[in-house]
């Protein structure tokens, strides 16, 4: 046993004091009576009684100084432990994810999380009080609330006033910043205080051995939807959403699911999911004029957060597209723009040549997706969607080193939208030209020498499809290929360049505008859109043509007013690992309590609350045995 | 200073006392009472056959004549009725607020008085240890005020033993009496020997339990020294709530004893609590009777 304050052991002079006061002797009273042998008489029969009663004296004192030594333990906050226990530097990590807000006791609205904090007061109880101690907590990013300290207190509060995060944690980062943190500490431990994540802390203490994992929760009684997502077929006209509900518990449940538009219910979706299964499906919304779609299960379970879900419909317009092209070689263009009418606005597409283009300057006429086909502006645009076939601009990172003769064209990307449903394996090129690519891009398509030939760049405001080959010098405009790609470029690329803003973003995650806003903008205003549609607006400053917006706590859709323009984003949790609720982690907290060599317990509970409680019940004994001795 | 033990008001409760004690005693019984002892009077009792030495005034000649056998006639005697008042003066009297002692002291002064006045002769002895000297055989009811001033003068000490003072009793007063005694009769078996004896010697018996309101509910508790007011010896004891319990009982025990003894045996009893003022002790004495047989 080691004691946390040893200055309380001066307490034991108060011992010395009380027997003193024992071993002194009583003053008695004097008392007159008419006679004595009556009162011996008397006096002789309890003296007769039993031994007990002359010990009752010494009964006392023995109770006082075991009073006196259990106060003076319990003041000196002494630890239960085997060997000596050396000091450590300990960052505790308090998972402060979605599933962290599951309730384990539905009736006094006890948390994950506040049965952290409740082991955390417990650690912090029961180890020496020479330990460092840290708090990370490990939201959406990695948090340091309490440096370096030996005060517990600090810690103890800090960890009180976490607030609650309902979106997902991120605790590889909180490891590696507490790793960072105890980079140079004496007897490093990470302690990290959490169900499990799905598995997640287990991977980390795979790698870490100093992490100890203390596993919180029990409860598993969860249907999350672990994933919303709304995809526009702008071909169809018609929004297709993709839901994920997952089970969190072994049984097999059966619940519904109810997807409400813009605060009108269009479809419930029944469905049963197996013990700690999945069920997913995609549903058509026939919405083009865009909404809001909120989807949730009727079914109250142990983890709210995750029962409901929401995506934005964004309005499907049809493209506005500029051909830059001589008229001779304009025809497979238009060709294949025409075929994909309505994703196309044939009156508002149109074709000019470069000097017309050039010329028009910014007074032309808008569009959503310029085509420039061997022939390129001196300077890229500021902004916009582009297709540069066989030309493009001399500020475009890629410099031409060379001429490819009949390259072979394969695809590089078979996952990226602009490579889907798209087959080039047996397309000939004649001609292609060589690229060196200065700066970051994507390559979709490349020769057999690695040259790129179909390479997306990425710049701020600004997408650049680039074709390092004439079209006309391949066969592809007989083949299906070419007005696939065409698709995918304008379902791609338009779609992408609309949108100021995502249409889904995670809880606690900043948003921040995708491109520039107009110059003069100043502000912009925006809200939460409540279930009754009203929104309570906040304005948002603009700053270097950019906005950035951080009131994500909730869920929930969003509505940003950009000057004439009206953007909407979802708030969303949408992770499965949040809703897989079921506690991991195959060490229970008994060996966690082990590996951080915890104080043992005394009448379960710490040894100085026990200490105290039985100085008390010893009080109450002592009092009993006083008080028996002048009333038996 | 204290006030005065017998002052003008008791003086008046005593003439009080009489009067009651005329009416309610003597009124019914008158002053003189007859003997139980057969002597010489005019009130024949019995015959008797004639022995050796009998007066033969005596012989009855008239029953010789029919029967042919010499009798006696007895004669009823008429004597005086001695009241003697036996009152504790041991150290145990000098106890409780008021003192038993004053208690003591004040009721046999009532007591002569009303026997002074209503019998032949009133006597009051104090005793501790043995009899002490006492004033004897006062006649009239102006003998009072010597009797008072005696009384005033006692002083309760010493041990009690009520024993050695009924033999000396029986062996000064041959003559039976009305015999009172005022004590607290702690150590009643030595008690009950003592009221034999007087028994035995065909005094009339009347006992009186002098006790202070301490004695039934002693107001004391904890790590005491207690001293013996007689002896002056002590003892260290632990007073519990469990001992005062059971010396109330004891208390009790003592006075019922004594209340138990004495109807067995005919006497008369009664406790004197020095908390009821003597006179309202005495008139209930006198109503409930017994006093005077």
């Amino acid at each position: 046993m080691n004691l946390l304050a040893p200055w309380a052991l001066w307490f034991g002079l108060v011992g010395a004091a009380v027997i003193a006061l024992y071993l002194l002797k009583i003053k008695r009273q004097r008392q007159t009576v008419p006679s004595l042998e009556f009162w011996q008489a008397l006096a002789g029969q309890v003296r007769a009684r039993s031994l007990f009663q002359r010990l009752k004296r010494w009964v006392s004192l023995f109770l006082w100084l075991l009073i006196v030594t259990c106060l003076m333990l319990a003041l000196g906050n002494p630890v239960l432990t085997l060997g000596k226990v050396k000091p450590r530097s300990i960052v505790v990590i308090l998972d402060n994810s979605a599933s962290m807000q599951t309730l384990e006791d539905a009736a006094q609205g006890i948390t994950r999380l506040k049965q952290a904090v409740a082991a955390l007061d417990e650690m912090l109880a029961r180890r020496p009080v020479d330990d460092e101690w840290m708090l990370i907590d490990a939201a959406r990013q990695a948090r340091v609330l309490v440096s370096w300290t030996r005060d517990r207190r600090s810690v103890r509060d800090a960890a009180r006033s976490v607030q609650p995060h309902l979106g997902s944690a991120d605790l590889s980062a909180a490891r590696e910043l507490a790793a960072d943190l105890l980079a140079d500490k004496p007897e490093p431990t990470i302690v990290v205080l959490s169900d499990g994540a799905a598995g997640q802390v287990d991977l980390l203490a795979a790698k870490d051995s100093t992490l100890v994992h203390w596993a919180i929760g029990k409860a598993d009684d969860n249907l999350g939807i672990a994933l919303l997502r709304v995809r526009p077929h702008r071909q169809q006209a018609v929004h297709y959403a993709q839901i994920r509900v997952v089970n969190a518990c072994s049984n097999e449940v059966s619940s519904q699911i109810v997807f409400e538009l813009d605060g009108s219910t269009t479809a419930v979706e029944p469905f049963t999911i197996a013990g700690r299964g999945t069920w997913e499906k995609t549903v058509p919304v026939n919405r083009p004029q865009g909404g809001v779609l909120r989807a949730y299960i009727d079914r109250p379970d142990a983890l709210a957060a995750d029962n409901e879900a929401f995506a934005i419909l964004e309005p499907l317009r049809p493209a506005r597209v500029r051909l830059v092209c001589s008229p001779r070689e304009a025809f497979f263009f238009e060709q294949a723009l025409l075929a994909m009418e309505p994703l196309v606005d044939p009156e508002a597409s149109h074709t000019l040549t470069l000097e017309e283009y050039e010329r028009a300057g910014n007074a032309g006429e808008p569009a959503d997706l310029t085509i420039f086909n061997n022939s390129a502006p001196k300077n890229l645009p500021a902004s916009g969607a582009f297709i540069f076939v066989n030309a493009w601009p001399a500020d475009l990172p890629a410099r031409i080193t060379g001429i490819l003769e009949h390259p072979t064209i394969s695809i590089a990307r078979r996952d990226h939208p602009l490579t889907q449903y798209l087959s080039m394996n047996v397309a000939t090129v004649t001609r292609a030209a060589e690229v060196l690519l200065t700066e970051r891009a994507t390559i979709l398509a490349d020769s057999n020498t690695g040259s790129p030939l179909i390479f997306l760049v990425q710049q701020p405001d600004r997408m650049s499809l680039c074709l390092a080959f004439d079209v006309l010098e391949t066969d592809l405009p007989f083949r299906n290929a070419f007005p696939v790609l065409l698709r995918n470029a304008v379902v791609h690329l338009v779609s992408q360049q609309q949108a100021w803003v995502r249409d889904q973003y995670a809880i606690g995650e900043p948003i921040e505008s995708l491109r520039s806003l107009p110059a003069g903008l100043e502000q912009v205003a925006a809200g939460r859109l409540e279930k009754n549609q009203q929104v309570r607006e906040t304005t948002l400053d603009v700053r270097n043509g950019a906005f950035r917006y951080d009131d994500t706590a909730a869920a929930g859709p969003l509505r940003f007013r950009i000057g004439e323009e009206t953007a909407y984003a979802a708030v969303t949790l949408n992770d499965e690992n949040e809703s897989r609720i079921a506690p991991t982690g195959a060490r229970a907290a008994e060996d966690a309590e082990r590996q951080l060599a915890l104080s043992g317990r005394l009448f379960s509970t710490v040894p100085w609350v026990a200490l105290a409680t039985i100085a008390a019940a010893l009080i109450g004994l002592e009092w009993l045995t006083y008080h028996f001795r002048w009333t038996e | 200073m204290s006030a005065p033990l017998f002052d003008k008001e008791y003086l008046k409760k005593l003439e009080y006392l009489e009067l009651i004690a005329r009416r309610l005693v003597f009124g019914r019984q008158q002053a003189l009472r007859a003997s139980v002892k057969k002597g010489a009077s005019i009130e024949f009792k019995d015959f008797r056959e004639y022995t050796p030495g009998d007066d033969p005034r005596t012989v009855d000649w008239s029953v010789y004549a029919r029967l042919g056998n010499l009798v006696v006639k007895l004669f009823r005697q008429e004597e005086e009725l001695d009241l003697w008042v036996l009152l504790d003066c041991s150290g145990s009297m000098n106890f409780g607020e008021p003192l038993k002692f004053d208690h003591a002291r004040r009721i046999a002064g009532a007591l002569a008085y009303i026997g002074m006045a209503n019998m032949d002769s009133a006597s009051v002895t104090p005793f501790a240890a043995d009899l002490r000297p006492g004033r004897e055989r006062a006649r009239g009811r102006g003998r009072i005020f010597g009797l008072l001033d005696f009384l005033s003068g006692l002083s309760a000490e010493g041990e009690t033993n009520l024993t050695a003072v009924a033999r000396s009793f029986v062996a000064r007063v041959r003559r039976p009496g009305l015999v009172v005694i005022l004590s607290d009769f702690y150590g009643l078996q030595n008690a009950q020997r003592a009221i034999d004896q007087l028994r035995f010697f065909k005094h009339e018996l009347f006992v009186i339990q002098v006790a202070a309101p301490w004695e039934f509910d002693p107001p004391i508790r904890g790590e005491l020294r207690l001293v013996d007011t007689e002896t002056r010896a002590h003892d260290d004891l632990t007073v519990t709530d469990g001992m005062l319990k059971r010396y109330r009982a004891a208390f009790e025990k003592l006075g019922a004893d004594l209340r138990t003894y004495s109807l067995k045996y005919s006497i008369g009893h009664a406790l004197a609590r020095t908390a009821v003022p003597f006179d309202e002790f005495l008139v209930g004495v006198l109503q409930r009777g017994g006093l005077v047989a």
